[in-house]
């Protein structure tokens, strides 16, 4: 059990250093690993699994808890989550903190104006990567565009407008 | 480095803003909360910390958390603040996790889900759109995102080989130049 713990936090671990660019890419290695590889959950749990971490708040890698559990209960789902989650924080306040400093000079302002458009590019590759997967038909298209009209007025916080769409989604039977 | 925001009002808004984005397109909400909602940070700002936490490893939405509560609040900001994202979300899935292996709950809510996706979609376009008006300046900068864009999405290119090839090219082509 011990040696199976270890494994699976050792798995969560790598797959948060191979997660660049959001979590959406690290989802079919992180299947292979856990569904076909270790098994710990089978493939219809795994897909299970994913949808709990979409319907829930926060990061979708948080799938690492529904993993965890399944496989060691509780103290599975703290290291795996912890695996995932910790060492990659930790990194990141080292590396913020230590720019702060740089933060001045030519070379590091010339840094951050090369990498702005990186972040900004990444993020338009996510609109169209999510609208290849939200807008299938006049209907979703039609409350996407209606979405950015009432957030572009500011008319409804994000969250609020999300969950009445969810809500018309499910009156509608999207 | 000083704290710009007290711990405090981080942990709340943090919380609240883990607690509260759903769907896709997460760090959309935060742009709402810290620059729309709240004068905490520039718009310049944000981009500069979703940038690095796209480019570091790890789920760039928990790296962002930590990346903004260090800009607001140094070490503690960033920890408090990654929690405060965090534990809420955590909670309700382990929640439902308990509850799909011991009383056969089942995730069926398709059609909430494709409401809710639909929307997402346009919440993270309008703040797309936001973020290149406020911090696109230039052929240079325009290029490199639309590049990055094109193999990204369209293309399919694994985001970090896409990352790799184009960091070194955007980073000649914003050099420090003489005079400048």
């Amino acid at each position: 059990m011990i040696l199976d713990l270890a494994r699976l936090t050792w798995t969560f671990l790598w797959l948060s250093l191979i997660c660049v660019g959001g979590g959406l890419g690290v989802i079919p290695e992180l299947q292979r690993q856990v569904v076909d590889r270790f098994h710990w959950v089978t493939a219809r749990e795994f897909l299970d699994g994913y949808t709990l971490s979409q319907l829930t708040p926060g990061p979708t890698m948080l799938v690492s808890i529904f993993v965890g559990y399944r496989a060691h209960g509780l103290l599975g789902a703290l290291l795996a989550t912890a695996a995932m989650f910790l060492p990659t924080a930790i990194l990141t306040v080292v590396i913020t903190r230590h720019w702060a400093t740089l933060r001045d000079r030519p070379w590091a302002l010339a840094c951050e104006r090369g990498l702005a458009p990186i972040g900004i590019g990444l993020m338009a590759a996510g609109v169209y990567t999510l609208a290849r997967s939200g807008v299938h038909d006049w209907a979703t298209g039609s409350l996407a565009l209606l979405a950015s009209v009432v957030l572009y007025g500011g008319w409804l916080p994000p969250f609020a407008l999300v969950l009445a769409a969810g809500f018309v989604g499910w009156i509608a039977g999207l | 480095m000083t704290g710009r925001v007290r711990l405090s009002r981080i942990v709340k808004v943090f919380g609240w803003t883990g607690l509260t984005s759903l769907g896709g397109g997460r760090s959309a909400y935060f742009y709402d909360a810290v620059v729309m909602r709240r004068p905490w940070l520039k718009s310049h700002e944000f981009i500069q910390d979703l940038t690095l936490s796209q480019l570091l490893p790890g789920p760039s939405f928990a790296n962002l958390g930590v990346a903004l509560g260090v800009r607001l609040a140094g070490w503690r900001g960033g920890a408090w603040g990654v929690l405060a994202l965090i534990v809420p979300g955590a909670l309700i899935l382990l929640g439902l996790t308990v509850l799909y292996f011991h009383v056969g709950f089942a995730p069926n809510a398709t059609s909430a889900m494709h409401g809710m996706g639909a929307a997402v979609v346009g919440l993270v376009f309008v703040t797309t759109a936001r973020m290149i008006r406020a911090s696109i300046r230039g052929g240079r900068a325009l290029l490199v995102g639309a590049a990055i864009f094109v193999l990204v999405g369209p293309l399919h290119v694994n985001t970090g080989l896409a990352v790799l090839l184009m960091v070194p090219l955007s980073l000649w082509l914003h050099r420090p130049r003489s005079g400048s």
